[in-house]
């Protein structure tokens, strides 16, 4: 499918490229925004869940009447109460050992559990308050079994079988060339493991809905939601048509992927369907750290072998993710970081064995940056180790290694767009400045870099599509329509501002309705970092048609050539000046029988599957590339890490909206700060141990600077005016770079994240023994 | 269980609710009052989205047992503006590009309000410590202090907004 | 969401101490309720009756009693962090209260709830501790004074006897050539301590040590003093190695390690922080001057 048109000049553009204000912010600031709970519906119920508190057990007997019978109790669900207890998740194109994977997940858990936290049945009542206490009331007995914690072990001979079939839920192998023999006549090899941990995508609005019966027996069910397709996995599990459940999303207070499988929308459309009543679910925050995904913790072990000058001459690359006891979105996530593991390098010998499996412990999912950005840790902190120990200049090290345009990655994947790794690690380096004096004896600076791949967009075998309705109202009012949820990141403002600049209006005279299955054409889920590609394109489509329509029927009331009329601030402007005002050209075409609208699709470039380990094919559309710089602040005493400075750089091929992009770096360079000094979800034993926002730390804002960005705008993105997707990428250097940082200004390399000040005391020595 | 009548102000209008006394500031406010801008984020006084002004200084509506509200003066972001005008802080946070998925924006902005009142001319650093108690995921923190600072008065910010568009 | 319980406000002390005797194990106080709501709304506290302190202006009251202050159970930490009035005398008091939490635990914490709460990696709990402190009580058998020694127990324990409740603090006023400082080590900004260390040092008029006194939150199970390392400084000037010699007795404590922190680790920030707090509250006391 050919693109669209290549981007006008930045001079010539009105609205792209401009840091205008979002419609939503001035929503927000007045509060008129309303998120998934604060809905309310005539004669709502709420509704509970009822969780396993043990990581693995058999039910062996549930007794609810003690629930039932508590006054105000409209309706307690068990595994028998459902239809189809079973949610797929399809992950096509798998190859290799295990084959094309169907990912199942129990709605309730039926005869056993496999997590702690594990739903178990449902309640629903006319107060939140009554339905928590019915849950209490449920009597559940448990035999626990012994479980298996630790993917090393659940790999062993002997492991207990969290599912039939085994604990390997998915492996993924790459070769290129000869690794072992590369490796064994390198001149330097570094040789290193590095772990990293479960986190929790921590968004302030928790997972929340409300479902109704509408008109014509409707199931609706508006949720805070990354996907509204969700719709169909609600049909399937109730045994409903498709086209009799309906799915809204409204603004969202924060998704990073945890709102990427389904949260509560099977909950409440079978609590709605039971009931015939409308049923709204708030998930606390506790129950939200306790049990919902999380993000895959990895051991990544590499060996890096490298000629006496620098070049890299190979990657041997293993990895081993945890997938908790379900399997959601791991295969994909596993493909993601095999793929990139090699990172942003010309690497002529790779290998990369890459396996998931299964534990006991909470479910892995997606979260943003999806196995791509655990890999930094790995292959940056190898970069910066290689660094040292050659001697070489960070920045040069990456300008002897890094892939250009033409380049292919190692399954084969060509790059075929700029590759900006070396003039981002530059611009970030050098905008650190002069080093900065320690603020006492006892305190070390360092400095750390990361270079970072993050693929947008979905993998080509998806067959990935997007469309976009776009409508004048008679008065030159703009609509857009299209199934986009808004995640917070300006999904939608970026949308008017596309169709703003195409069909020369103020963007205030433009209202977008999103992410309605019923009423909004589908433009796919909110991941990925694919939608200002996808939607973008398909918005920028649906605006060129609709710009065609009206421009011939204003050359005609102008009496000129069509491809001479411009549209600028609600009229069309003819070569010399003349203008007409859209509502007489609407009228015309009311009265020609011409359309005032136009649907279109975005069709993204496809694919067919690849065999990752014979190589030779396009896995991704595109990629966007940047790098990190911190400067860091050690407490040689206590081990504790200050970062300074942070220069967060990025190619986002253009900048629709340079503030939101801007923010859009800064928050995620944040989130993964967060990652790299003070996040993890403690699992012991599958116990889960951070269940409160008091001891899940996430980044207030003294724990971090001021992130200062820089976009460099290559121009060559497949988005609409050449913009990659930036929602993943600034997510992922930080962490490696802060290690890299450490090591720089104090000499110690911590390769298990976070890198907690006990870490970098213990690696100083200075606890001894132990 | 014990019920009473609570009565109080919100946003300068009197409120009387009828309510047990376990129940929180937090759960009259958007249950009783539809209050809707107070956000519940985490149920422990630790994010900030719950916070209101109780007299007009910032506390964590979850942790306020309803009672304690007897006889004060509750503001939440509602209250902050002037009729259809927008406060200046609610304009300097759209314009500064503070506002991503805007789930901490009510509470942020009525610290951030607080804060401002008793300290005109504060610096960025001293904003920075304001805020320190009230969580963000999406933004990072930068364009918020910014958003503050630039709506500070004695720093030369705060000059009244048109209503939003 | 917390679970029923009758309410009562009462208008008096009396009322108060009454209510608590008649329900016994039942009731439970509330004064800010910043440790307490959490554990309701968590479910982990289910105390039939609850019993509003917030009435009682008597236990707001502050005032200077000598060389003491005498501090209302009821004064909120963001008074204590503005230190208006009687309270300038006491700056260490302020360095406390600006640890505390964010700034809305500030508005409605208190002291005597903090106290009472007897949490390890609470700021005022060691604050009390390093000033030898006491805790004033009232209870059904009348009116008791328990050094800060004697108060805390253990973990979230107290020696309240069962219907009595604190109804304020005296601490001591550092006079001139006396000085104190709180170092605190956590993760975050405003959350818990994972280990923080209050000194006070008084200073004789030739600039060595008269006394020093220094507590730990996060370091036991209750607020710990070290004796061994006060004794290793008396008399002695307050130079960076004599402070460091003396902190490095800190490790003789014997703290537990959890998610959040080592014992190892937790020993060894004791020392760290001690010589810190040490060296801060010292200079504290040099500014201030031998009369």
């Amino acid at each position: 499918m050919a693109r669209p048109a290549a981007p006008p000049l930045r001079e010539r553009l009105r609205a792209v490229g401009r840091p205008l204000p979002r419609h939503d912010a001035w929503d927000k600031v007045q509060a008129r925004t309303l998120y998934a709970a604060d809905w309310q519906m005539p004669g709502m119920l709420h509704a509970a869940v009822a969780r396993s508190p043990y990581p693995a057990a058999r039910i062996r007997h549930i007794d609810t009447a003690k629930a039932r019978a508590l006054p105000g109790v409209a309706a307690v669900l068990l595994a028998q109460d459902v239809p189809h207890n079973t949610l797929w998740t399809d992950v096509p194109g798998q190859t290799s050992e295990v084959g094309p994977l169907r990912a199942r997940i129990q709605v309730l858990a039926q005869e056993v559990v496999r997590f702690q936290g594990e739903p178990v049945a449902l309640v629903a009542a006319e107060t939140r308050e009554i339905a928590l206490h019915a849950v209490e009331l449920i009597e559940v007995q448990y035999d626990p079994q012994p479980g298996v914690f630790d993917p090393e072990a659940a790999l062993a001979a002997g492991a207990h079988q969290v599912h039939e079939g085994g604990n390997l839920l998915a492996r993924w192998a790459i070769r290129r060339g000869d690794p072992d023999r590369a490796l064994a006549q390198a001149d330097v090899v570094i040789e290193s493991v590095y772990r990293c941990q479960f986190i929790d995508h921590a968004y302030l609005e928790p997972e929340a809905g409300v479902a109704w019966i509408d008109t014509d027996g409707v199931l609706t069910i508006r949720v805070s939601t990354q996907v509204i397709e969700h719709y169909r996995d609600v049909a399937e599990v109730l045994g409903l048509p498709q086209n009799r459940v309906r799915v809204i999303g409204p603004y969202l207070g924060g998704g990073f992927g945890g709102k990427e499988d389904v949260t509560v929308e099977v909950f409440l459309g079978l609590l709605a369907w039971r009931t015939q009543r409308p049923v709204k679910m708030i998930w606390s925050r506790q129950e939200s750290l306790l049990a919902r995904p999380k993000r895959h913790p990895f051991i990544l072990r590499y060996r890096t072998g490298a000629a006496r000058d620098g070049r890299l001459v190979a990657q041997a690359v293993d990895l081993l993710a945890d997938s908790g006891a379900y399997a959601y979105l791991s295969a994909l996530v596993l493909m993601y970081a095999a793929v990139t593991a090699a990172g942003p390098y010309r690497v002529p010998h790779v290998a990369v064995d890459a396996r998931v499996a299964y534990t006991n412990n909470p479910p892995t999912s997606a979260m943003r940056g999806f196995g791509a950005m655990q890999m930094v840790l790995g292959y940056e902190s190898q970069m910066d180790r290689l660094a040292r120990r050659l001697g070489i200049d960070p920045v040069e090290l990456r300008e002897r290694n890094a892939l250009a345009k033409g380049d292919a990655l190692p399954i084969g994947q060509p790059l075929d767009t700029h590759v900006a790794v070396v003039e981002a690690a530059r611009r970030a380096w050098e905008a650190l400045g002069p080093r900065r004096a320690p603020s006492t004896p006892a305190h070390r600076i360092g400095r750390g870099l990361a270079c970072n791949i993050q693929p947008y967009g979905r993998i080509v075998w998806l067959h990935d599509w997007a469309s976009a309705w776009v409508g004048f109202e008679m008065d030159g009012s703009l609509v857009v329509r299209t199934g986009t949820p808004d995640v917070g990141g300006g999904q939608a403002a970026s949308l008017c501002q596309i169709a703003a600049e195409v069909l020369g209006l103020d963007p205030g005279r433009i209202a977008i309705h999103i992410a309605d299955s019923a009423l909004t054409p589908l433009a796919g889920t909110t991941t990925a970092t694919r939608q200002l590609y996808m939607s973008g394109n398909a918005v920028l489509r649906a605006c060129e048609g609709l710009r065609r329509q009206i421009v011939d029927v204003a050359a005609q009331l102008l009496e000129t050539q069509a491809d001479t009329v411009a549209l600028d601030a609600g009229d069309a402007v003819a070569h010399d000046g003349r203008r007409v005002g859209l509502p007489k050209i609407l009228r015309e075409c009311a009265r020609l029988g011409v359309s005032r609208s136009h649907l279109d699709v975005y069709h993204a470039p496809a694919g067919d599957p690849v065999d990752l380990e014979r190589g030779g094919g396009r896995v991704f559309p595109d990629f966007t590339f940047g790098a990190h710089a911190v400067e860091v602040e050690v407490d040689t005493e206590t081990g504790a890490v200050t970062v300074l400075r942070h220069v967060a750089c990025h190619d986002v091929g253009r900048a629709i909206n340079p503030q939101s992009v801007e923010g859009q770096i800064q928050g995620g360079a944040v989130m993964g700060l967060g990652y790299g000094l003070m996040e993890e979800v403690v699992v012991d034993h599958g116990v889960n141990l951070s269940t409160l926002f008091a001891t899940y730390l996430i980044p207030t804002s003294l724990d971090v600077p001021d992130v200062e960005p820089i976009l460099i705008e290559s121009g060559e993105g497949k988005g609409p005016f050449g913009a990659r997707g930036i929602g993943e990428p600034p997510i992922a250097p930080p962490a490696a770079a802060v290690a890299n940082a450490v090591e720089d200004a104090v000499g110690v390399r911590i390769t298990e994240l976070p890198v907690t000040p006990e870490r970098v005391a213990r690696a100083l020595g200075l606890l001894g023994d132990r | 269980m014990t019920e009473l009548t609570v009565a109080f102000t919100l946003n300068g209008r009197p409120c009387e609710v009828r309510t047990a006394a376990h129940r929180t500031l937090l759960e009259i406010l958007r249950d009783d009052l539809g209050a809707m801008e107070v956000k519940e984020g985490c149920g422990e006084g630790v994010c900030g989205t719950c916070t209101v002004l109780l007299d007009g200084e910032p506390v964590s509506s979850c942790l306020v047992l309803a009672p304690r509200a007897a006889g004060c003066r509750v503001t939440t972001v509602r209250g902050l503006g002037d009729g259809d005008r927008l406060h200046p802080l609610q304009e300097a946070f759209v314009t500064q590009g503070g506002v991503q998925c805007g789930f901490c924006i009510p509470g942020m902005i009525v610290t951030a309000y607080a804060f401002l009142r008793d300290h005109p001319a504060a610096s960025r650093e001293e904003i920075r410590r304001a805020i320190a108690g009230n969580l963000c995921r999406c933004t990072g923190y930068t364009k918020i202090i910014d958003a503050i600072a630039s709506a500070a008065p004695g720093r030369g910010g705060g000059a009244p907004g048109a209503a939003g568009g | 969401m917390t679970v029923p319980f009758d309410y009562r406000a009462p208008a008096t002390l009396a009322d108060a101490l009454a209510l608590l005797r008649d329900h016994g194990e039942e009731a439970k106080p509330l004064a800010g309720g910043q440790s307490l709501v959490p554990l309701l709304a968590l479910r982990l506290a289910r105390p039939a009756v609850l019993v509003d302190l917030n009435r009682l202006d008597e236990l707001r009251a502050i005032r200077r009693e000598g060389d003491a202050l005498v501090v209302g159970a009821l004064v909120r930490h963001r008074a204590l962090e503005r230190g208006d009035g009687v309270l300038a005398a006491c700056p260490l008091l302020q360095e406390a209260a600006a640890l505390i939490g964010n700034v809305r635990v500030r508005t409605l914490g208190t002291i005597g709830g903090s106290l009472a709460h007897a949490d390890p990696a609470a700021e005022w709990p060691a604050v009390v501790r390093a000033l030898d402190g006491v805790v004033l009580v009232r209870g059904p058998a009348g009116d008791r004074a328990i050094p800060a020694g004697d108060f805390f127990v253990g973990a979230l324990v107290t020696a309240l006897r069962p219907g009595e409740l604190i109804v304020g603090v005296r601490l001591p006023v550092l006079g001139p050539g006396a000085g104190g400082a709180v170092e605190e080590f956590s993760r975050r900004a405003g959350d818990f301590a994972i280990v923080a260390a209050v000194a006070v040092v008084e200073l004789a008029p030739d600039g060595t040590v008269a006394r020093a006194r220094v507590s730990l939150a996060g370091a036991g199970s209750i607020p710990q003093r070290l004796p061994e390392t006060e004794a290793a400084l008396a008399g002695r000037r307050p130079d960076p190695e004599t402070l460091r010699g003396a902190a490095s007795r800190a490790s003789a404590i014997e703290p537990e390690g959890d998610a959040h922190a080592s014992a190892a680790y937790r020993r060894h920030l004791a020392r760290v922080l001690t010589a810190r707090a040490l060296a801060r509250a010292a200079a504290v006391a040099a500014r201030r001057g031998a009369a």
